[in-house]
Formats: C-alpha cells, structure tokens, sequence
C-alpha cells in the first residue's frame, strides 16, 4: 500500500484541471524527486546560479525578440499565443513571465509589439508564364489551313473535294486543340461549348456566303462551289486564312491581357483604380489584335491574288475575339447569345432571298437586294458581325474590368 | 436515436483526419443511427474512397469544399439587394467597421487591440449577433434562392467587401487590403460560406435527425448551425484540435489584411458554433481553454478524453516482468520538434551513473525533415556512444538503437514498450501525446517532459520533468532506473489510470450520455397527433428506438412513428421558432 503514497507526491502534478497547481514554481523544482533519489550535490550545485540567468527586469522583452517576427506579423493576440504555443510556450512557461497563461502573455506580447513598419507589399499574384504548348498549338489552325488552301489550289476535281474534306477536318481539330489550352480555354472545361455550332457557321459563311448570296440575288446558284475564286460560286479563300492565322496573335494578345491585367491588379489599391487601368489596357489590346489581323488579311489576299475584304473579316474577328476573351474570363452567357443572333440575322438573309421566290413573297427581299446590289454582298455579314462586336465590345468593358474577373484560378489541392 | 454526424476533410474519406474515432464511435454506438453528412477537402481524398461502413449507417451525403460547380443561380433585383445588405453586415463585422456605433470610442489608445480580441472575449455581445444575423440571413437568402456559391463570387460581393474595409472604424491592417487581398479573401469566404448553398437542410436531411454532432468545429460545424436555425435540431461540437488555432498555424504566409480579416471570421464562426452548441467537448484541458478563451460557456464544456484500443497492450500490461530492467523505449515519429537531441544527452548523463543501459529508439521519420532529424541523431550517437561488446571476442553495438515497427525485432507496437522498463518522451511541442497512453496501458512508468497535455494524462503516474533539460530529464530515469519497486508501482498505477481515462469504451459511453443529456434538454420538434388531431404528448420519446432492424422496408415509419402498434400516428410538424429571436439571443 505504500506505493500508493506515491501518487501525492507534491512534485508529480496533481492531474488534469490544475495546471497551476504548483503556483508559479520554476521548472527547476519539477525535478525535485530525481535530484532528492539520486542525491546528486554536483547537480544541485551547478543549477544554482543557473536559477538567476533569466531574472532579467523584463523577461517579456527578450522573448519578444526571439519571436519577433510573429509578433510583428500576427493581427490579433491568438494569432500570438497559437505561435507560442507551436514553440514549445506553455502555461507553465507564461508563469516565468507573471502571466497566468499564455493568453495574457499573447496579449501583453501583442499590445507591446511595434507594427510601425509598412505591411510588406502583398506578393503579386503569379502572371501566367507562356508555355511552349498553347503557342505552338495556336500556329497549328493556320498552318493547316494554309496547307489546305494551297491543296485546293493544286488539285482538280474529285481529288479537290477530298482535299477541301480533309482539310476543314484538319483546321477544326486543330482549332479545338489550341483553344483547349493556353490563355483563350474555357476556366472550366466541364460546361458544354455553347457556341460552336454558330461560330461554325459563321466562319463558313465568311468562305461561301457572299458567293451564295450574290448568286442567290443573280438567280441561282446554278451549281456547286468548284473551289475555285472566280466560278459561279466563287469561294472566299482569303478571310478565313487570315483568321486561321490570327489565332496566334490572339492568343498572344489575351495572354498580354492577363498578364498586365494581373499586374495591374497587385498594384492598385481599389477596385476603381482598376477598373480605370484595365479599360485602356482592354481597349489596347483590341486594337492590337485587329492591327494584326488587318496585316494578315493583306498578307493573304496578296499571296492568293484575291481581293481582301477588310470590313467584313475585321468585324468577323474582332467578334470571335471578344467573343473568346469573355468566355475565356468566365463570361460564356452573353457571347454564346450574340454569336446565335449574328449567325441568325445571316441565314435569315439568305432564307429571305429564297423565300422571296415563292409567289407573293417578293416584297420580302427587297431590303437585302437592295443592300447586296447597292453595295455589295459583303455588307450583310460586315452589317451583322459590326454591330455584334460593337455590342461585345461595350460588354467587355464592363465585364472585363471588374476585379472579379482576373481573380487567380483556385487552386484545386 | 437518430444522429447527424457532421465532418470536414474527416469520417468516411479514407484519408480522414478523425475517421478512427468517428469509426469506433459510429460502431461503438450501433443501437444509434447515424447520418453522415461529411465535406470533403480535396480531389485526392475523395479519389481515395471512404472506409467501410457499419450497417447503423443509414446514409452519407457528401459536399465538396475544393471546388465549386457554378450553380448558375441568378438573383433578382430583391434578393441581390438582400445579399448585399446581409453580406455587407458580415465584412462590416470582419472588419470592424463599427454599423452605428461612434467609432470614436475605439478610436482611443489601444482600440485596435480591444476591438481585434473582442470575438475573443466574447465581450461584444452586439457584434457576435451582427454577425450571426449576418450569417443567418445569407443561409435564408441560400435556401431561398438555391444557392450563393455565384453571388459569393460575383463582383458585388469583392465591391462589398472594399466598402467594408474603407468604412470608418476598421482595423488598420484590414484598410490597408489591396485589390489581390480583397479577391483572396472573397474567395476564401466563398469556400468557407459554401455549406449555405447546400440542399442538406430540408426535412429529409437534417431536418430529420435528433442530434447534429460536429466531428470538428470550423466548417464542419456551420452545417448544424444553419440546421439548428432552420430546424431547431440540436448541436453538439467536438474538437480534439481546435480548429481555430490550426487555422492560425497553417496560413502564416498571406497578406496582413487577409489574414486579419479570415481571422475575425473564423474566430466569430467558433464563437458562434460554441455559443449556439448544447454541449462543446474538448480532447483534453488545452483544447478547452482554448474553446474557452473563444467564448465557450464553462457550463457547456466537457472533456471527452480520446479513447485508445486496450486490447492490443492488454497482454504486456499484464505481464510487467518481461521488461528489460536496463532499457529505455523512446516511441513515435521521428521529427525535430521530438527532440531527440536531447534524449540523447540525457541518455549521455545516465551512462555515465548506469553505465550498462541501452536506449531503443523506435519509430519512422516523419516527412522529408524527420527523415533529416533522424540521421542527425543517428550521427550524433554514434558519436556520443562508441560501439561496446561483452568481451574481447564478441563484436559490439551501440547501446542507441534506431528500429522500426514491423521487422522481426519488433513485430507489433506493444513490443516496443515491452522491452522497455522505462518509456521516455523528451518533446518540446506536443498535443495529446498517443504515444505515453500506450506506455501507460503497457503499465509501463513513463518519464515526459511538461509539455502540451502530458501532465492531465500523466496524472501522478510517472514523473515530469520541464522540455529541454537534459539533465533533470537523466535524473529522473536514474532514479527510476535505480529504484525497481517504484517502477512497478507507478506502472501498475498508470495502467490501472490509462483503462479508467483512455479507452475506447469510456469515450464511447461519454458520447453516449452526452447524447442523451443533449436530447433530454431539447424541445420535442414534432408532435405526434391522434386521430382527433389532439396532440399526443411523449408519444416519441428519442429513445423509442428498439435496437434491432425492422424485416419490413419503411425504416422512416419505424424511427419516426413509433411501434407498429401504435395506430399509425398522424405526423406533424411544430412551427419552427421565429428567427427573430434565435439570432438575436
């Protein structure tokens, strides 16, 4: 039974609840039982002048300066006292500094610490880096459909209509996969695409569209496009191989975008300053990215000894543009609904002329007849992709300068 | 009984940061159905799976928190307006922009510090209910609306959150926040904000249960919140760490503006979950002080001591003479903050009075830097202790041996403590230290350093000596070394404290009278009518439950109705308690 005395020991604790049970000992007498046992007078010797080593007037000071860095950055007492803790602080050590737990010790550690010192500029948030995979992935769709165009150059007949197949089959996989990545994807690749099916259409038209109508005005068409520039059906090689090879420079301008965009965004200090240093940046590039197309267009029409068409396929691109950097942005809504109403106010050119032929219906053609013979055919889509993009362009900046739409992508742990 | 266990990154994932527990304690208690309703912390974990669930288990729901699927709601005029106004309140609170108070008052000396600790204190009653209201009132709008995670985002929210911060009042730091920091910490809200659009709270959810348990407190608890405001469900928070305190260890590296501002949040979150909480246990007195330091009542704390499985030690606790009576155990992870250095200067000092001991040193690195630690000490004993034999003609070692559970030497863990007469544990930070509780179930007398919840487990089974003293560390293993009745008393005692304190089954059995505490304090939620439509009072009692599964399919009828026999009750549903009064209490 006497070993039951043992547990009452004064120098064991007395259990769970009291840890101020030994009422602010220093942890030297917590070794009372080993030095009594062993009866060590060397040991107890040299402990005694140990005793005094930290007695200093202010012992608070120095372990502010051995944990001045958390004190410095912390925003609140327990931000403190959670640090103190991780060190090894406990309420027992606090009663070394005539405190009654680490709480009050946080607290007078907080209260005394000097946040004078500028808070450290705030780390800018990454700017995405070009990655080798999306910019070659983007010289992709013109290359490819530089080679097609040249193929259907080269070849006649039977052999063309393959080489026109593979070819358009070949540019749009290589679209798909340079949009999948790089600075014009979606932010999240689980929704549906809304507006391939216009943005298809649109394109086609730009290449056939303007034979059509103007055959359609003329009576016909009589047969079907050869492939060839000056047939019945001619077709118009020249814009959609310069928005082919526009896709690099888009891609490089909406990567410009975000990346100033971001810059922009660390260094200001609301949300208005933002939105002031944003709308400039967005306007900028937008006009650089039609510069660049329009040097393309004229590039191309030169190398396939075609007329460029600058108003139509500048306002086709400036729309497929802004179209991609909404959505690349998270604003997939309303470019999905302007790209269908575009896409619908052309074929609803188009089915009015063919309509007009039934009896009774002439009169239903009479604006577009007007419009085609007056200025052309290429007013239609030049008309319908104008307005879209202007429409675009004044969503952009409203959207594209929020702050909220630059936020850095979460990071999915 | 019918329980909602509530989790966050935890309980079913295979990779869950309090699944043991939740494990032993869901099939502990099987007369008891559970509902686990557990958020999830990323990809990885929900790739992992969960663990296997006991047949008590009626279902799982479970809810991301990495990752957000728009939910495409788009608020109109009024609720846009509502949204901004309540979410206005909350960064007005976070903030502490004062809503009408004369901000000259804190404007004094010192004010920053005194507003910053006021969650804290819990001395702000206003605040703590400007922010609740806040909270509620954005759950309301959720559930009305089917979601927040898209208004949470938008714009208008990070347009809200800088008129917070500029308001007059507000901290200094938060006014500082710079357009990344006001997006970094609406992101942040809008992943801690994302319970509010969950479908959980309906009456085949959480509505249903009798008892909401939060496994953690944080975001694992704001789920039986909003189920106590909507539904009147009663709320039982468990921490074994506290969330808070971790929150504050594991984002050092943000900007001061973000940081102050999460800060105040989640520090008001757990001031809110403590305060609308039935019952808060801790895992131990550390834990406790800090739930009370956030606003806990004394009243409605308890200390649930995590239990250990006994069986596994049962054998070697039972046989005390195995022991090897020159030997020192030293068991757990290998990592820095162990301090293993200074065992072995303490195991320095006691060579030279007890020269034939050995030190085994067991366990694996922890991490890249444990593994760094762990050939330090290696070095560092081999060169305090040159290889010794028996004698001229036997091959030596050295007496620090570095071993790892699992190899012929050591095929289980309660074969490391006994081959020990003494186990030591030299720490300077530690939680609730697993590896002592072993030590005492193996009855082994164990020598600790006074760190962390060493000296409540300890008891006055063992000695205690402070972190980082090497020598008083040696002196009390010499002196256990020397004494070998001592060391059989304090063993038998420290078992016979482990198997009254820290099994699984006193854990288990405190839950369960918690349970039933919490159940027979809260209000009846529904009323079973007769056929008269007279209301039929006791009619279910919470523990009408009979433990055993009904053959016939219609398990709600039989939670809820009662027995067959009793005349197939009519079902009603009291009015849930007005909201006015549950935030404004």
């Amino acid at each position: 039974m006497s070993g039951l005395g043992e547990l009452d020991r004064p120098e064991t604790p007395a259990g769970p609840g009291a840890p101020g049970a030994r009422g602010g000992v220093g942890p030297e007498q917590a070794t009372s039982p080993a030095t009594t046992s062993a009866s060590d007078p060397e040991a107890a010797a040299d402990r005694k002048p140990a005793a005094p080593r930290r007695g200093a007037a202010d012992p608070v000071k120095a372990l502010m300066h051995r944990h001045r860095e958390l004190c410095e950055r912390a925003v609140d007492p327990l931000e403190i006292a959670a640090g103190l803790e991780a060190h090894g602080i406990t309420d027992r050590t606090a009663t070394r500094f005539r405190h009654r737990d680490v709480f009050s010790l946080a607290e007078e550690m907080y209260a005394r610490a000097s946040r004078d010192g500028d808070a450290p500029p705030s780390a800018a948030p990454a700017a995405p880096r070009a990655r080798a995979d999306w910019a070659l992935l983007t010289l992709l769709p013109g290359t490819l459909c530089a080679a097609a165009v040249a193929a259907v150059h080269l070849t006649h007949g039977q052999s063309r209509l393959f080489a026109a197949a593979a070819g358009t089959l070949a540019v749009a996989l290589a679209l798909r996969a340079a949009l999948r990545r790089g600075p014009l994807s979606r932010p999240d690749r689980t929704a549906p695409g809304r507006a391939t099916t216009w943005t298809t259409w649109l394109v086609a038209y730009a290449l056939l569209g303007n034979g059509l109508l103007d055959g359609a005005v003329a009576g016909g068409p009589d047969s079907l496009p050869t492939g060839a520039a000056d047939g019945p059906w001619p077709l118009t090689a020249t814009p959609v191989l310069a928005l082919a090879l526009a896709c690099a420079p888009a891609a490089w301008t909406a990567h410009l975008f975000t990346a100033r965009a971001r810059r922009k965004l660390a260094a200001s200090r609301d949300l208005e300053d933002f939105a002031a240093a944003v709308r400039p940046l967005l306007l900028g590039i937008f006009a650089l990215f039609l510069g660049v197309l329009t040097v393309l267009l004229t590039v191309c029409a030169a190398a396939l000894d075609e007329p460029a068409p600058y108003a139509e396929t500048l306002t086709l691109g400036a729309l497929l543009f802004l179209a991609r950097l909404l959505t690349a942005h998270g604003f997939a809504y309303a470019p999905a609904v302007v790209l269908t109403a575009t896409a619908t106010l052309q074929a609803a050119a188009l089915a009015v002329v063919f309509t007009s032929r039934l009896p009774g219906c002439g009169l239903l053609a009479v604006p577009v007849e007007t419009l085609v013979t007056t200025w052309g055919a290429g007013t239609v889509p030049t008309l319908a992709c104008g307005v879209a993009a202007l429409a675009l362009l004044v969503h952009a900046t409203r959207k594209l300068t929020r702050a909220s739409a630059h936020a850095p992508p979460e990071p999915s742990r | 009984m019918r329980i909602g266990l509530l989790t966050e990154g935890g309980y079913p994932y295979v990779s869950g940061d309090a699944r043991l527990w939740c494990d032993r304690l869901v099939r502990g208690l099987g007369q008891h159905e559970f509902d686990v309703y557990a958020l999830s912390r990323s990809q990885h974990q929900e790739d992992e799976g969960w663990i296997p669930l006991p047949p008590n288990v009626r279902g799982v729901r479970t809810a991301p928190m990495w990752t957000a699927e728009d939910d495409e709601v788009v608020l109109g005029r009024r609720a846009r307006r509502r949204f901004t106004e309540c979410f206005g309140e909350l960064a007005a609170v976070l903030s502490g922009a004062s809503g009408g108070a004369p901000p000259v008052a804190r404007g004094a000396a010192g004010g920053a510090s005194v507003a910053a600790k006021g969650f804290a204190e819990g001395a702000s009653a206003p605040e703590a209910d400007r922010f609740a209201n806040a909270l509620y009132g954005l759950a309301e709008l959720a559930r009305e609306t089917g979601g927040l995670v898209g208004a949470l985002r938008s714009e208008a929210a990070v347009r809200t959150l800088e008129r917070a911060c500029r308001a007059p009042g507000a901290h200094r730091t938060v006014r500082e926040a710079r357009v990344p920091d006001l997006l970094a910490v609406a992101a942040h809200l809008e992943r801690a904000l994302r319970p509010l659009s969950l479908d959980w709270y309906e009456d085949d959810g959480l509505g249903a249960v009798d008892l909401c348990h939060a496994a953690s407190g944080g975001p694992a608890a704001l789920p039986g919140l909003l189920a106590r405001h909507f539904t009147g469900v009663p709320l039982l928070v468990t921490e074994y760490g506290v969330r808070l305190r971790t929150h504050y260890l594991s984002a050092p590296d943000a900007p001061p503006a973000v940081r102050s501002l999460l800060a105040a949040f989640h520090g008001r979150l757990a001031a809110e979950a403590y305060a609308r909480a039935e019952v808060v246990t801790a895992g131990n007195t550390h834990a406790r002080r800090w739930q009370e330091r956030c606003g806990a009542d004394r009243e409605k704390l308890r200390t649930v001591y995590p239990g250990m499985d006994a069986r596994p030690f049962a054998e070697v606790g039972e046989s005390p003479e195995c022991a090897d009576p020159d030997t020192l155990v030293w068991v757990g992870r290998v990592e820095p903050a162990k301090d293993l250095v200074s065992l072995l200067h303490a195991f320095a000092e006691i060579r030279k009075r007890q020269p034939k001991t050995r030190l085994r040193i067991v366990g694996a690195p922890a991490g890249a830097e444990g593994t760094a630690y762990l050939g330090h000490c290696r070095t560092l004993a081999a060169q305090l202790f040159p290889d010794e034999a028996d004698g001229p003609h036997a091959t030596g070692d050295n007496p620090v041996s570095f071993e790892e559970i699992g190899g012929p030497e050591l095929p289980a863990l309660a074969d490391a403590y006994a081959s020990g007469a003494v186990t030591v544990l030299s720490s300077v930070v530690e939680g609730f230290p697993i590896s002592l509780v072993e030590a005492m179930l193996c009855g082994r007398v164990t020598v600790s350093t006074d760190v962390g919840a060493v000296v409540e487990v300890i008891g006055g089974t063992g000695i205690v000596v402070p972190p980082r003293n090497p020598r008083a560390l040696a002196e009390a293993c010499v002196a256990l070394l020397r004494d070998p009745a001592r060391r059989a008393r304090l063993g038998a005692a420290a078992r016979a404290r482990a198997l009254e304190l820290f099994t699984v089954e006193q854990n288990i059995e405190a839950f369960h009278g918690i349970y039933l505490e919490i159940v027979s304090r809260a209000p009846i939620r529904r009323v079973v009518l007769d056929e008269a439509g007279a209301p039929l009072p006791f009619a279910v009692p919470a523990e009408d439950h009979v433990p055993i599964r009904w053959a016939a399919p219609s398990p709600s009828l039989v939670v809820r109705g009662g027995p067959g026999w009793a005349a197939r009750p009519v079902r009603a549903t009291t009015p849930v308690p007005a909201t006015a009064p549950e935030g404004a209490r």
